[in-house]
């Protein structure tokens, strides 16, 4: 039996996997430390698409085209974007944090068209993509694109910087006491306010990195952060909200599963996270992988 | 769960709830009879748009503001409303080949009983949860039955949608169509008020404060949450079917969650706190659109950034701010004892 | 003969007098109800044109152009005095955001608040068919110059619209031909089709194969894939193809999805192992996608400027646009074609003689109308307008900033090669309207 196709799809699924890793390991962190569900999580990764775009084109403009010149944009676009993490949680999110959920939820959805249309009113309507004129390599008798390889390996790479960062590093260590026990933190002396502004940059941030990155191979339009965000959800209901572990293996697993079933049942791919999504949500609604104190 | 009660809740109304909502509700009802005296067709049409969205809004709260849940979902019961009523509409009118009076109300008739169906069956998983995975659920779920009407062509059209709608001769007139959703609306808000307002309502609330002392005091919790379910869908049935005569076509979008937002908003415009707060909240929310999409495509700034305002300044809408200002001044009246 | 003689000889023709028999009937009906008619023969009433076009969601990418090409256009026909000379036209344009009901809402609100004479619209097929009702029921007349499907001209037909656009059948029919001929050629015997799923591309890919299975019965189908709008990643559906090993794929995408599908595809080097012969490519993807755009494909165009270029009226287009919007102004297929729904407008009134719809929309009735493409005629039984669908290799030319399609080897199909079904069958499809 030829599995060349099958580890193909193998390797399709994995790299669609690491995209939503990517996309969705910033709306878990923030939700999992400040109960905050940021709906506007993939226009701000949309924005930082944009921006990134527009970025490459200026440094293209400046020095000749060059792809390397993707990474001082994704960089920067990055840093950008943390900054407007950080003073969107500063100057919106910080007032709602002793309202009621809905009010929350409301500000985020607020956000999502709010930021939509900022990017129409300075972008305008028409698509965006680049090329950095990568060509296919031979893999296993047929051709794959190798920046596929790099989104791997930047999937990989954050995921091991975040369990670096939140397991080994001091910092990191309080962001996940807080996850169990604001209020304990707080009561040891740490600064909550301060806690809750980096992680939502911080969240913003990766949100921003993912946009970067799938620059060349996603062409950035309006409306697709509608089109993502659903599939956002899907996996942080999955691995279980506030635990990266979880968001990784959900991941995984949508990806994974989506591709094959292209294989065998293409109609129902989506159908099919769907209905993974209900089924988690119904028998153990914390995910796979969140703790139950959170429900 | 216990509801942490830290800040104001603004759903309860600063009032006791029914003492802004019946002035309001009467000065609307007049507002609207008069509508028609404006020149010029369109606001009528406009005034039709606001009645039937309103209910809808008005459905939500039920869940909303009185049982103290978010739904993300509500629009798939509008629009299994919408598209129940469509499809009786053209097999009747197939069969008959025109549309009488009779088919025709018989057709509206076939919404809300299909869209309890589908909340009992959606509120069955839903009601299991509270909170944010409440929240999470009925987005999904809501999803999922878009994807089925968008998906099952040979039944629904899929995202051609359905058109043809157009009601019998009388009420294709717009004035005539809009007494009609007046006389419809009112009817369904004097019902929802009934139950509001009996002790079936005050359960809700008191799931609403605290659900965990509602269990204490043997109160069935699931049921109760499940029952307000399926009479939300009911209503947002209703106001689906009578979107479909009035646009004269369906289309699967109706329960996307897009669809689902504009209840919210305009719940929170209004003020959930008060009973007719939605309806008010659609009046806001439809004129403004009407108008400011005259001048401008960037609505979803406009909508986007009111709604932020709101949010964070006047979360209890329009009728909480008013609420909030007759409080303090009759506490000041009275001589300022509140310290 | 002056200005004057010309404005009585107008008038006197619509009412079929002599000028003095005109003058004494006027002071006999008394001059009161004659002279508004005298007055507004100096002063004439505009005439309102509504633009129902997305500029928010799938819709937005493509019509941006249309948007900003139709005021000039317009301001070229007012310089001729408008219609008939002596009508300005005034253009209120309203996004209907891709979705039927705000397209309804729209539609509703230009008719009764701005009180349009005529709507053009739109982008999205499902928003024609609900926008259809309201102009039908209103009976406003409806230009359809980008939405295809053909249910709008023929289930959901109404006599108040007219169709610039070459139709869904028309479209598929045409790759039908182009591929045909292809699969003749290499001796194809295999493909896998790939589409988005909802309504117009599950009908484009069935209108390809049952067109294709007609004609070449020895081509197979081996595998039909489906994938949800606004799909961002297709890794997965291209490794699957490249698996099955087709002599060729089939595509029934359009829009942001079509242009992720390309980029995607050509980075991982699919089409270097499979031909994808006749995806939707209009001018607008070949200007904007033309640094990521795999060169040799075949594509397909509705109304591609650079097929026409000996028509004086394409050639006006083209000067026009260029003036307005610099270097990079050649219209798209949706601009060419709005634009010849404005000049079919122009003709129709000078043709009925007068700017009431219902002349207009007799006027128009199986009429030959001159258009960048040539003259082209409606089709009586649904009012579509007999035009080419163009299939051609993307193909850098010295002349433009951006690819075009080869000109040796680009194949125009006409309309009547694909003239599916016949006038009979568009009857019988015909829903009855109250």
């Amino acid at each position: 039996m030829d599995i060349g196709p099958y580890v193909l799809q193998l390797f399709s699924g994995l790299s669609r996997a690491m995209v939503l890793f990517l996309l969705s390991a910033g709306l878990s962190l923030i939700f999992g430390v400040m109960n905050i569900l940021n709906f506007a999580h993939a226009t701000l990764w949309l924005l930082s698409g944009y921006i990134t775009f527009s970025i490459f084109q200026f440094l293209g403009e400046q020095f000749g085209a060059s792809p390397w010149l993707l990474l001082p944009a994704i960089l920067s676009a990055t840093s950008l974007m943390a900054l407007i993490g950080f003073a969107l949680e500063r100057f919106l999110i910080r007032r709602t944090y002793d309202r009621e959920l809905p009010e929350q939820l409301l500000l985020t959805f607020a956000l999502v068209l709010i930021v939509g249309d900022l990017i129409k009113l300075i972008w305008g309507v028409e698509n965006r993509r680049i090329n950095l004129g990568v060509e296919p390599v031979e893999m296993l008798d047929t051709l794959i694109n190798p920046y596929h390889f790099v989104i791997v390996g930047s999937g990989v790479a954050v995921a091991a910087g975040l369990w670096f960062f939140l397991h080994r590093t001091r910092f990191g260590k309080i962001v996940r006491a807080a996850v169990y026990n604001r209020n304990m933190v707080s009561a040891l002396g740490i600064r909550i306010p301060i806690i809750y502004a980096l992680v939502f940059a911080a969240g913003v941030a990766l949100a921003g990195f993912a946009g970067g990155v799938f620059l060349p191979l996603l062409p950035m339009a309006l409306g697709v952060d509608h089109d993502v965000i659903v599939q956002c959800f899907a996996v942080v209901v999955i691995g279980g909200f506030g635990s990266m572990l979880g968001t990784f293996v959900a991941s995984i697993i949508v990806g994974v599963v989506y591709s094959f079933s292209i294989l065998f049942w293409p109609d129902g791919a989506l159908a099919m996270i769907f209905l993974i999504v209900i089924v988690v949500l119904i028998w153990r609604p914390w995910g796979l992988f969140g703790t139950e104190l959170r429900y | 769960m216990i509801s942490a009660v830290s800040a104001p809740d603004v759903r309860r109304g600063a009032l006791a709830r029914h003492s802004l909502s019946v002035p309001v509700a009467i000065l609307m009802f007049v507002l609207f009879l008069l509508v028609p005296l404006l020149p010029g067709e369109f606001w009528t049409h406009v005034s039709t748009e606001v009645l039937i969205l309103g209910l809808f809004a008005m459905s939500f709260n039920l869940l909303y503001g009185y049982m103290g849940q978010i739904s993300f979902g509500h629009a798939a019961f509008f629009g299994v409303g919408a598209y129940a009523s469509a499809m009786v509409f053209t097999r009747l009118k197939a069969a008959g080949g025109g549309i009488g009076m009779l088919d025709f109300l018989l057709s509206l008739l076939a919404g809300p009983p299909l869209a309890a169906v589908a909340a009992l069956i959606v509120g069955f998983f839903c009601v299991r949860l509270t909170g944010i995975y409440f929240a999470m659920l009925t987005l999904a779920f809501g999803e999922l039955l878009f994807y089925i009407v968008f998906s099952w062509y040979s039944f629904t059209k899929g995202d051609d949608g359905i058109q043809g709608l157009l009601p019998p001769l009388y009420f294709q007139d717009a004035v005539h169509f809009y007494y009609l959703t007046l006389a419809i609306v009112t009817l369904a808000l004097l019902a929802m008020w009934r139950i509001t307002e009996s002790p079936f309502g005050y359960i809700m609330r008191t799931l609403r404060d605290n659900q965990r002392r509602a269990a204490f005091l043997g109160i069935n919790v699931r049921l109760h949450m499940l029952i307000n379910f399926v009479i939300a869908g009911s209503f947002a049935g209703l106001a689906g079917a009578l979107w479909g005569p009035f646009s004269r076509s369906v289309n699967p979008g109706l329960l996307g969650w897009q669809e689902s937002g504009v209840a919210v908003f305009m719940t929170l415009i209004g003020g959930a706190g008060s009973f007719v707060g939605p309806m008010l909240g659609s009046v806001i929310y439809t004129l403004l659109q009407a108008v400011v999409k005259m001048y401008t495509v960037y609505w979803p700034l406009t909508i986007g950034t009111i709604i932020l305002l709101i949010v964070l300044f006047m979360p209890g809408g329009v009728l909480g701010l008013i609420e909030k200002r007759i409080k303090a001044r009759r506490e000041r009246d009275a001589g300022g004892r509140e310290a | 003969m002056n200005t004057t003689d010309r404005k009585w000889e107008a008038l006197s023709e619509q009412l079929k007098l002599s000028r003095r028999d005109f003058v004494f009937s006027s002071l006999a009906a008394g001059a009161l109800t004659l002279t508004p008619r005298l007055v507004s023969a100096q002063a004439a009433q505009p005439y309102k044109i509504g633009v129902l076009l997305p500029s928010t969601g799938t819709g937005a990418n493509y019509m941006a152009h249309c948007i900003k090409g139709l005021p000039v256009a317009i301001a070229e026909l007012n310089k001729r005095g408008g219609l008939l000379g002596k009508h300005p036209v005034q253009m209120v344009y309203r996004d209907d955001e891709t979705k039927p009901d705000v397209g309804t809402r729209e539609a509703k609100s230009l008719i009764l608040n701005d009180k349009v004479d005529c709507i053009f619209a739109t982008y999205s097929s499902a928003v024609a068919l609900a926008v259809q009702e309201i102009i039908h029921e209103h009976k406003v007349l409806h230009l359809s110059a980008t939405s295809n499907s053909s249910k709008i001209t023929q289930d959901n037909y109404t006599p108040y619209t007219y169709q610039f656009c070459p139709d869904s059948n028309m479209q598929s029919g045409a790759v039908v031909v182009a591929v045909s001929r292809m699969a003749k050629k290499n001796k194809w015997k295999s493909y896998v089709s790939l589409g988005q799923d909802y309504e117009w591309g599950r009908d484009t890919h069935k209108g390809f194969t049952t067109g294709l299975a007609k004609i070449n019965p020895e081509v197979k189908e081996t595998r039909q894939m489906w994938f949800k709008l606004g799909e961002t990643d297709f890794t997965s559906y291209i490794t699957a193809i490249m698996a099955a090993k087709p002599d060729f794929m089939f595509g029934a995408l359009a829009g942001k999805d079509a242009e992720t599908f390309m980029q995607q595809a050509g980075q991982m080097g699919l089409f270097k192992r499979v031909p994808f012969p006749g995806g939707l490519i209009p001018v607008n993807d070949l200007k904007a996608q033309r640094k990521t755009l795999p060169r040799g494909i075949i594509g397909l165009a509705r109304c591609p400027f650079f097929a026409h270029l000996k028509e004086p009226i394409m050639q006006a287009y083209i000067k026009r646009d260029r003036a307005a919007f610099g270097a990079e102004g050649y219209p798209d297929d949706w601009a060419c074609m709005y634009y010849d729904a404005l000049g079919g407008l122009e003709q129709g009134a000078k043709k009925a003689g007068s700017t009431n719809t219902e002349a207009i929309v007799k006027a128009l009735k199986g009429a030959t109308i001159d258009t960048c493409r040539g003259k082209r005629s409606f089709r009586s039984c649904s009012n579509q307008l007999e035009v080419p669908s163009y299939v051609g290799e993307v193909w850098d030319s010295p002349a433009y900033p951006f690819p075009i399609y080869k000109p040796d080897t680009m194949v125009y199909v006409e309309a009547k090669e694909v003239w599916t079904p016949t006038c009979e069958e568009v009857e019988k499809l015909k829903k009855k309207r109250a």
